[in-house]
């Protein structure tokens, strides 16, 4: 939230910026280009700028929801509350776990599908075909990505659990309700749902390697893995790199998905920090804490994608 | 196994037994796996078909197709088809001739009813012909949730979606143009604060920004008025706010293509007394159709599929198409039948389209990947 009011300062004042004299032709000129940003600009300040800073003081009060009438200033507790409150820490400590485990095994699922399907597309050419049909789960919404979850893995109904037991790969049907359940099948729905995102991140990095490095290579007599980790890697950060911020930024994100899943009701599994900070503010009337542990969570997270995003321009440079 | 990523496409057109072993392996590995992740890829979209067909009393076994329709036995009690099934009643008595002001009880079976009202049985099995199989789509279409039809709701999607792109295609070519060439500092910082929104996760403002709205709207005297048209129009006017404010990604794709415009361009149209409008306008933006098509394909799915922000910002009774759906796992929390129908109707008219337009997915995708 710190970042909220330096990056509003930095929205210059153009009749004071020029360091040396600008010409009348140039200052004519940056008017002209402010007439052009100006409308998006505005909307996008008030709407992504402006709400971090008015989060700011009610992140000091005990506001119970949108339109609480008697609003008391509680100093620094609700930022305390994460260690001292034990309902704070019930709700937020297993609601965390479950996220971090939900990031950890989708950050695998980038590399699964995304770079194992470039690889696979980069090496026998690009079909546009199977393109299609890999970017395909993309056209669905997360919910219908949560409810086909639950249509394929429900315990007794789902169809995905007679098919992998007529084939014999599994001998007891998964439960999408169940704590294993959520953790193993939801990253790879996700995983699925991105593949053809995360594939097109990838297999841009690939293409752009230069084709003279992987054909001295092949002279030199590399394998295959030589070649994967010598030439193709070292020269694809920036796709790592931009993988790995979509999906730390995407997957803390995720919401849809447990929603259809059942999260505010039947399947407490599915109760992960984000569903935790929608219902403190929009069901249960805990708002300003709900709005302090969002801000506690995902602090650390956009300092982290700002340092990602750094490190990727200079290695693109 | 090494020469063949550069020669890939050569490769597609020499007969099989000219290859050498090692590359044929690699080919019917790789075929493999694209045969084995499109059948995954594609069955559970057929399943979802299939399901929004099968009731939920007959979904504990495989159908791989749309399973024959069981008749509705005479001994179903009217309560039970009506609760589990949203039977219609006033259809029902409609249909049968039976009085409208007529009560039926809850627990009487439908051959009591027959009985009653002497109508042949034969009647009541034509009028659920068909009852279990298709009670899915029958319901989500013709059931009104909450004020709102499944109708009115897609109607709403289209609307929004609609807008969204227009508006944010225009914005983001000015703010584009405006920034083109990254020469000046506030250039580089207006630049800075877009690409800050790539890492602000939407959960961390959403609270607030849901406020912000409140403030202000409540200052419009008929938004408080439940199911007025001001505060319904306002409410999807705030959703398309939010998606035309421009992103990490829309800034970036447009700063770079109109970047690589000559500036001559721009100083010969000056010179033949073109306004900077002008010039946008009928210059520009015929240049442009590579990046607004790379941009519309990123962003329709996500306008199309969004869900939080609307399940936030709209009153039931003005919900678009998710929020709806969503409705109806709450409302049939027990006939899985109708939200699978829900999900598979909602899922139809973006995949049509992707179908019809994937070759400028596929590259606007791939053109949006390498900018990013």
């Amino acid at each position: 939230m710190g970042l909220a009011p330096s990056t509003t300062l930095e929205q210059p004042k153009p009749a004071k910026e020029p360091r040396h004299k600008m010409s009348k032709l140039e200052r004519r000129r940056m008017w002209g280009d402010w007439a052009f940003i100006a409308p998006q600009l505005l909307i996008f300040v008030f709407l992504t700028i402006v709400p971090l800073v008015i989060a700011v003081p009610i992140l000091f009060t005990d506001k119970s929801q949108f339109n609480d009438p008697s609003i008391n200033q509680v100093g620094w507790s609700n930022f305390t509350a994460l260690f001292t409150d034990p309902s704070v820490q019930a709700d937020y400590f297993p609601a965390f776990r479950r996220t971090i485990v939900f990031v950890a095994l989708n950050y695998t699922t980038v590399y699964i599908f995304g770079l194992g399907l470039a690889l696979l597309m980069y090496e026998v050419g690009f079909r546009g075909g199977f393109f299609t049909v890999v970017y395909l789960p993309l056209m669905i919404s997360g919910l219908a990505v949560g409810y086909i979850a639950v249509m394929m893995f429900a315990q007794e109904t789902g169809t995905g659990n007679f098919v992998l037991q007529e084939l014999g790969i599994v001998k007891e049907p998964l439960n999408i309700y169940s704590a294993a359940g959520t953790t193993i099948i939801l990253p790879l729905m996700v995983g699925w749902r991105y593949a053809g995102y995360n594939m097109a991140i990838f297999l841009s990095g690939l293409l752009s390697i230069p084709e003279e490095t992987i054909e001295s290579s092949v002279v030199d007599g590399a394998n295959y893995f030589q070649r994967l980790f010598r030439i193709y890697f070292p020269q694809m950060w920036p796709s790592f790199i931009l993988a790995t911020t979509m999906c730390l930024i995407g997957s803390f994100a995720v919401f849809d998905e447990l929603i259809a899943m059942g999260a505010t009701y039947v399947n407490p599994n599915a109760k992960f920090l984000s569903i935790l900070f929608f219902t403190y503010g929009f069901q249960i009337e805990r708002l300003a804490m709900g709005m302090t542990l969002a801000v506690e969570t995902f602090f650390p997270l956009v300092l982290l994608g700002v340092a990602l995003q750094r490190l990727q321009r200079r290695v693109q440079l | 196994m090494a020469v063949e990523s550069a020669t890939a496409t050569q490769l597609q057109r020499k007969p099989l037994f000219s290859m050498s072993r090692r590359k044929l392996a690699l080919r019917i590995f790789a075929t493999s796996v694209m045969v084995v992740y499109t059948i995954v890829t594609i069955f559970p979209f057929y399943a979802l078909f299939v399901r929004s067909f099968v009731a939920t009393k007959d979904a504990s076994e495989l159908h791989l197709w749309i399973p024959e329709a069981r008749e509705v036995p005479m001994e179903a009690e009217v309560g039970n088809l009506s609760v589990f099934y949203q039977l219609d009643l006033r259809d029902l008595k409609r249909a049968l001739g039976i009085p409208e002001d007529e009560y039926l009880m809850a627990r009487m079976t439908l051959g009591e009813v027959a009985e009653q009202y002497n109508i042949p049985e034969q009647e009541i099995r034509d009028f659920f012909k068909g009852f279990y199989t298709y009670n899915g789509w029958m319901t989500l279409l013709r059931e009104e949730l909450q004020g709102t039809t499944f109708w009115a709701a897609l109607l709403r999607t289209v609307l929004i979606t609609g807008f969204s792109l227009v508006l944010l295609t225009v914005l983001s070519i000015f703010t584009g143009y405006g920034l083109a060439g990254l020469r000046r500092r506030d250039q580089m910082a207006v630049y800075n604060l877009y690409l800050l929104q790539m890492v602000i996760p939407v959960m961390l403002i959403i609270l607030p920004q849901y406020q912000l709205f409140q403030y202000i709207y409540r200052l419009v005297p008929d938004y408080a008025q439940q199911g007025s048209f001001v505060r319904g129009a306002l409410q999807l006017l705030a959703l398309i706010l939010i998606n035309i404010k421009g992103t990490a990604l829309t800034t970036m794709i447009f700063v770079a293509a109109i970047g690589t415009i000559p500036k001559d361009l721009e100083e010969s149209a000056m010179l033949d007394g073109a306004s900077r409008l002008q010039y946008v306008r009928y210059i520009l933006l015929p240049l442009l159709k590579v990046p607004i098509v790379s941009m519309i394909v990123i962003q329709l799915p996500l306008f199309y599929n969004q869900f939080l922000e609307p399940y936030v910002y709209l009153d039931p009774s003005n919900s678009t198409l998710l929020p709806f759906i969503q409705s109806t796992s709450g409302q049939f929390s027990t006939n899985f039948q109708v939200i699978y129908a829900g999900v598979f109707a909602s899922l139809v008219p973006l995949i049509i389209i992707y179908l019809l337009f994937r070759r400028f997915f596929v590259e606007g995708v791939m053109a949006g990947a390498i900018k990013g």
